[in-house]
């Protein structure tokens, strides 16, 4: 009797053992890999990543809940923005800064726009044209309130949409002259991604693409910022959220099927 | 039963077999943790840097960035020539910075101690962005402010001047309804054409100066007032300033709420320095 008690015992004794064991190894064999993944993740050059699915599949789940945590309080949960609060929509295939690469958004996740940070992105500011020095930076003299008027119709009329003909002739010399608005935008509105400075023949509005949205932005300006997280997030935490916001607006590109 | 498998007594061979697999376990993880934490001096490179000088990393990040700066392409498209050179000079870069640290350069060199005293400020202000403010929080900024967020009012105003004592009546007749070009010629008056169509608020206080400014601003649309001088204006339109909505104003608010914040912390950041500072002052300056 005394025997098969302590022959039970020894069984459980070993099994706890082997299992706490297989727990530690499985711990240490997670580790392990985590770490490799996340080295190989940080090694690939980041137009390359979308050619390794697994990469992009172990990065885009790891990235979400940074971005739930960090950036959807401004892009929304399901990164389709608000144009209330400026923040852009990351889901469609118009980008502000660069063109939506890997690389692009890891810039801008570690430096941030008008963030503050020694390497931010703070190339343009859209001037106050209503204010006496409409700009920080640039030396541009106000327009007036006719101006203003003006100018709302021809960027609307650069959309696409219905404007008021006389009023997009006056204002046409303006946008290509003191208004310095070619500056920025182009002579032909078609913007320019390496500054920041938003196309305005499209039907995409950071700020809303009604006339009183228009008008308000050449009166008061627009600066928006996107925080900079370098030295907030890891390396690799920024990558794994620039791959998943790339996959917002790449959908199928960023997680290998299952 | 073997004495390995008898739980009921000790056996020193069992005992010390897993403590030693206990100990190598633990040596793992410790030396997981040792030659894979950030700032560790290895003889490996970290993921996250291209290259280590002295321990100091030089980051991916900045080389892609660097690249893109000098070449205008991403690491993948560059050439190894190209790459060679950025890595290169980023690496110069380095051991310079470092070395100018050894020689504490920031204690002569003006442009060196500018620099560092606005990358402190600059980072005091980027943690102040990076943190998202309430809409709690931004509302009561902005019902604490409100008067700063209104648009800017706009004016058209056709300034008159006449002899001093000729004012009055120029005034008089002009609030009867006649004609100010009549009024001009009968009167000896001139228009001194100060405000030329509709202006903003801030335009129009420039071109009249600020007492027929003040006279203009609060004359409603189609009427006349007097000013020092003779002046006599005619307001043709005055729109006051309109007081933005939160929704609105809520980008400016933001961005002020921020630059408060900043402020603040580059303020407190300072007077932290300073408590912990040791500061002596020469007699002859306190």
């Amino acid at each position: 009797m005394d025997r098969l008690h302590d022959v039970t015992l020894a069984r459980r004794t070993w099994a706890a053992i082997g299992g706490a064991g297989l727990v530690v190894l499985g711990a240490l064999t997670w580790l392990i890999w985590s770490a490799a993944m996340d080295g190989r993740l940080l090694r690939t050059d980041p137009g390359a990543l979308p050619q390794h699915p697994t990469l992009m599949s172990y990065a885009h789940e790891r990235g979400a809940p940074v971005f739930q945590a960090r950036c959807a309080a401004c892009h929304g949960r399901d990164g389709r923005g608000d144009p209330a609060r400026g923040a852009p929509n990351l889901t469609d295939a118009d980008w502000l800064y660069g063109a939506g690469e890997i690389a692009d958004l890891e810039t801008i996740i570690a430096h941030g726009i008008r963030a503050g940070a020694p390497r931010t992105l703070a190339f343009a500011e859209m001037p106050a044209y209503a204010h006496p020095k409409p700009s920080r930076t640039e030396p541009i003299p106000p327009l007036s309130p006719a101006d203003i008027r003006d100018m709302t119709e021809y960027v609307v009329w650069m959309s696409g949409r219905p404007a008021d003909p006389a009023a997009v002739a006056r204002a046409a010399p303006v946008f290509q002259t003191r208004g310095g608005c070619y500056d920025c935008h182009g002579r032909d509105g078609g913007g320019d991604s390496a500054i920041g400075a938003p196309r305005l023949t499209d039907a995409v509005w950071l700020y809303g693409g009604g006339r009183a949205d228009i008008a308000h932005s050449l009166a008061e300006g627009r600066h928006g910022v996107s925080p900079a997280f370098a030295g907030r997030l890891t390396p690799v935490q920024i990558r794994e959220t620039a791959v998943y916001v790339y996959g917002l607006s790449h959908p199928g590109r960023s997680a290998s099927p299952r | 039963m073997s004495a390995w498998l008898n739980f009921r007594e000790v056996y020193p061979r069992r005992a010390l077999s897993l403590a030693a697999a206990g100990a190598l376990i633990g040596l793992g993880v410790a030396g997981f943790g040792l030659f894979t934490a950030k700032g560790v001096s290895t003889f490996i490179v970290p993921a996250e840097d291209v290259a280590t000088v002295n321990q100091q990393p030089i980051s991916r990040l900045d080389y892609a960035a660097q690249l893109k700066a000098v070449y205008d392409v991403d690491p993948a498209a560059a050439s190894p020539a190209q790459k060679r050179k950025v890595l290169s000079d980023m690496i110069r870069e380095e051991l310079f910075v470092q070395r100018a640290e050894e020689l504490d350069v920031a204690s002569v060199d003006p442009d060196v101690r500018a620099g560092m005293v606005n990358a402190i400020e600059q980072q005091a202000a980027a943690d102040a962005i990076t943190a998202q403010p309430t809409e709690t929080q931004l509302r009561a900024w902005f019902d604490a402010h409100r008067a700063a967020y209104a648009s800017e009012g706009s004016i058209a105003v056709r300034d008159l001047v006449f002899p001093p004592d000729r004012a009055p009546a120029a005034l008089g007749a002009l609030k009867a309804g006649q004609g100010a070009d009549a009024v001009l010629a009968r009167l000896g008056g001139k228009d001194t054409e100060a405000v030329k169509g509709e202006e903003f608020y801030f335009a129009a206080r420039i071109h009249l100066g600020p007492a027929a400014f003040a006279a203009a601003t609060a004359t409603p649309t189609g009427g006349v007032a007097t000013a020092p001088g003779g002046h006599v204006l005619l307001v043709k339109l005055n729109h006051p300033p309109a007081p933005f909505t939160y929704e609105r104003a809520r980008d400016q608010v933001l961005s002020d709420y921020r630059a408060a914040a900043a402020a603040r912390l580059k303020d407190g950041n300072e007077r932290f320095l300073r408590e912990r500072a040791n500061i002596l002052i020469a007699p002859d300056l306190k």
